[in-house]
């Protein structure tokens, strides 16, 4: 979909391979497993935990341009929700595309309704929305 | 562009400075390194996904 998907944990490249030939649920990873030992980059996004030396869940969206435009951040003991990511990522993609556009609450896909901000939808997003 | 500290790291619509990190790639079963500039330059979307620990759980 023109994303590079990588994960990062404090764990070095060796331990993500052992991993992957190990734990039968990651059988089809096809993604990038990076590695944060000195927690550099984790401290560079706000996500290391100094005292466990771990990164916190969070996910971070950038753009071609290099641009961080969308981040979310759990603590370790509550998942992340893959759809919600994939709706993020698509919605980002098309007002990258559609400029003047806006993907509203309610919006998880292409083709579901998008709102053109202006004088005219000041106060009338009902209207907008459900016409 | 300067990295603000509300405690975030960055801050959303800065411009991430370039990184680069060690990988383990699943699919060519090799290690090799990635970085900002390189996806950049393929056009690319980056998606970092940050999580504790291998071996563990959710």
């Amino acid at each position: 979909m023109g994303a590079e998907l990588i994960t990062v944990s404090t764990d070095t490249q060796f331990v993500h391979l052992a991993w992957k030939e190990h734990e039968k649920s990651l059988a089809d990873v096809q993604y990038l497993m990076g590695a944060d030992p000195n927690g550099k980059l984790s401290r560079q996004f706000g996500v290391y935990v100094e005292d466990a030396g771990l990164a916190l869940r969070g996910t971070f969206l950038i753009n071609p341009e290099g641009t961080l435009l969308n981040s979310e951040v759990s603590f370790f003991n509550v998942g992340r929700n893959i759809d919600e990511l994939m709706r993020k990522f698509k919605a980002n993609l098309y007002v990258a595309k559609k400029q003047a556009e806006a993907c509203p609450a309610q919006w998880k896909d292409e083709g579901d309704k998008t709102l053109t901000p202006g004088p005219s939808v000041v106060g009338h997003v009902h209207e907008a929305l459900t016409k | 562009m300067t990295e603000s500290t509300n405690g975030c790291g960055l801050q959303l619509g800065a411009s991430v400075p370039d990184f680069e990190l060690q990988t383990y790639d699943p699919v060519k079963n090799d290690f090799g390194t990635v970085s900002l500039e390189q996806i950049k330059a393929d056009g690319k979307w980056t998606i970092l996904f940050f999580y504790p620990a291998d071996f563990t759980f959710v």
